[in-house]
């Protein structure tokens, strides 16, 4: 009777946070969309007076896009590669091999995260700057190689933990070799994880703007970059609208498989929760 | 259990230096991009060329910053802001964290969609759709004219600009971490305080915030350190003038030249930090069971 009598109360609540939420988190978003969409929109009509993909051809007709673009997929497929090739088989050491240090090691990548993200920056950029890095596609690549260490270690040394080690040990009793148990046992099972560490590492490099900024800038443009200049500078608000669209795309893509690994508990433990 | 404790159970107790092999680049990477950096910046700002060739230890960079009265104003923006959001979070994100924690309503799942949502828009899109709606002739304007209202006084390019943007895009983890201390809140202990007969607040007041403190302030930590040199969001949504440590730092970098004013800057963020940064640390270290 109890339970049937929660069941049918109204979660006022939870409406009102949804409605709120709704409010305040989609119709900027929406807003965005509508105007990538719209041809002509004139103060004070609620709505547009002509929707159509007008501005789509001419946003995707210039060449600062189209490099941008370029430049931004070429960044991140270098980063993730390079921060796959070093991080995962340092996180495969982490969760399953002894060495002096470990502790202490594995603790270190949170120094990254520990001061303020910015002036870290700052403090790279002056060593940049005598390097001669300022300015340079690889010294782009190195900043935004340490903003995915974190990630790259810590989420996949909780994958390989989580893999059930007596499916392992039972596969090397009726004879498997180790690669034939790390292939068919355990990156089956963790795998999955690792695959979403790898889609946040992407994502987070296609969407980093304060050391492509700082360090890139004017040379190497990536699409967020870009996208800044679009603001402070381009009176035709349509294209950066179209641009937000295009530039949301791999976001989507994360949204879409990553959501499993961010609802899950390791995910904000990760930052401490 | 500690991470400590974990990952040393869970390893066989072979001690080959294969494993520090595979884990050295990384590690040396975050030697030579922070450890390096972060001491680079301190040696540089402290010890300082003479005029006839030498060096000597010298804080005139730090003085010259606590004495112009642009840096200071810059300094106390960036710690208004910092504290306002900090607090604005905590309002709004702890409601919505026990309300995800005790509710079983299908409400509830969309809500916590909605919360984490933020996570996968980035800065830049938000900054834009922040313009398009409360800027002038934004959304919100369109709809006020439409029944008759006076336009708003817009936050766009005032100090409101970055508060509400960085509250924005710091929803997803705040609600994420507080939601995870509350997963140590558990049904037994709220449902004995309710069988005594306490309220809602003396239950909130005595039984669940005394569990999630800890949570509380890694939340406060984490967004504290992500917002003090926030840059994007000041950047483009703030003033010019006073303007965020994060926008002045560039400033001053790229367009100045002055990389050693930056720098010092840094440093300046840095100490501001980091008791942040060290309780942040402290907390993941000793809560993090993967």
């Amino acid at each position: 009777m109890a339970a049937t009598l929660t069941k049918s109360r109204v979660d006022w609540t939870g409406i009102v946070f949804a409605v709120v939420l709704t409010i305040v988190i989609v119709v900027p978003l929406l807003v965005v969309g509508t105007w990538a969409f719209t041809n002509v929109w004139r103060y004070p009509s609620v709505i547009p007076q002509e929707f159509g993909l007008r501005f789509w051809n001419q946003t995707l007709a210039r060449a600062d896009v189209w490099s941008s673009i370029s430049m931004s997929l070429t960044l991140s497929f270098t980063v993730t590669a390079l921060s796959a090739l070093i991080c995962l088989p340092a996180a495969y050491a982490f969760a399953r091999l002894d060495f002096p240090g470990k502790n202490i090691l594995f603790f270190s990548f949170l120094a990254g995260h520990a001061f303020p993200k910015f002036g870290l920056l700052v403090a790279i950029a002056g060593i940049f700057l005598q390097l001669n890095l300022i300015g340079s596609f690889w010294g782009v690549v190195l900043i935004q190689l340490v903003g995915t260490l974190l990630f790259m270690i810590w989420i996949p040394v909780a994958a390989f933990q989580a893999v059930d080690r007596r499916m392992e040990e039972a596969a090397r009793d009726v004879g498997a070799s180790p690669l034939r148990v790390f292939w068919s046992i355990t990156l089956p099972q963790a795998g999955p994880t690792i695959a979403a560490a790898i889609l946040l590492s992407f994502v987070g490099t296609f969407y980093e703007t304060e050391g492509a900024w700082l360090i890139g800038a004017p040379q190497v443009r990536t699409l967020p970059v870009l996208m800044i200049s679009f603001i402070n500078n381009q009176p035709v608000i349509q294209y950066g609208a179209v641009l937000s669209v295009l530039l949301w795309v791999p976001s989507f893509i994360a949204l879409l498989f990553a959501r499993k690994v961010v609802n899950s508990g390791s995910f904000a433990r990760g930052f401490g929760g | 259990m500690t991470v400590s404790d974990q990952i040393g159970s869970a390893t066989p107790v072979r001690r080959r230096p294969f494993g520090l092999l595979l884990v050295a680049t990384p590690v040396l990477l975050v030697a030579w991009l922070v450890i390096w950096p972060i001491i680079s910046a301190v040696i540089q700002t402290v010890w300082v060329p003479t005029p006839d060739g030498g060096k000597t230890v010298s804080l005139a960079s730090y003085s010259y910053f606590f004495s112009d009265g642009y840096s200071l104003s810059n300094l106390s923006m960036t710690l208004w802001t910092t504290g306002v959001c900090a607090i604005l979070l905590l309002v709004v994100c702890l409601p919505i964290a026990l309300y995800l924690r005790f509710s079983n309503s299908k409400i509830a799942a969309y809500v916590q969609g909605l919360a984490i949502f933020p996570m996968f828009v980035p800065s830049i899109i938000l900054s834009f759709a922040f313009i398009r709606v409360l800027g002038p002739n934004g959304t919100a304007d369109l709809l006020l004219n439409s029944v008759g209202l006076p336009k708003i006084r817009s936050p766009y390019l005032t100090p409101w600009g970055p508060v509400i943007g960085l509250v924005w895009d710091n929803i997803p983890l705040t609600v994420l971490i507080l939601l995870s201390g509350l997963g140590n809140v558990s049904n037994q202990a709220v449902e004995a305080a309710r069988d005594v007969g306490a309220g809602k607040i003396a239950l909130l007041w005595h039984i669940i915030l005394p569990r999630i403190s800890n949570s509380i302030l890694v939340a406060i930590s984490f967004a504290v350190l992500g917002i003090f040199s926030a840059f994007t969001l000041p950047y483009i949504l703030g003033p010019a003038a006073p303007e965020m440590m994060g926008p002045f730092m560039q400033r001053t970098f790229r367009e100045l030249l002055q990389p050693n004013t930056a720098i010092t800057q840094a440093v300046i963020t840095f100490g501001f930090c980091i008791i942040f940064g060290l309780f942040y640390v402290r907390s993941v270290a000793k809560n993090r069971t993967p």
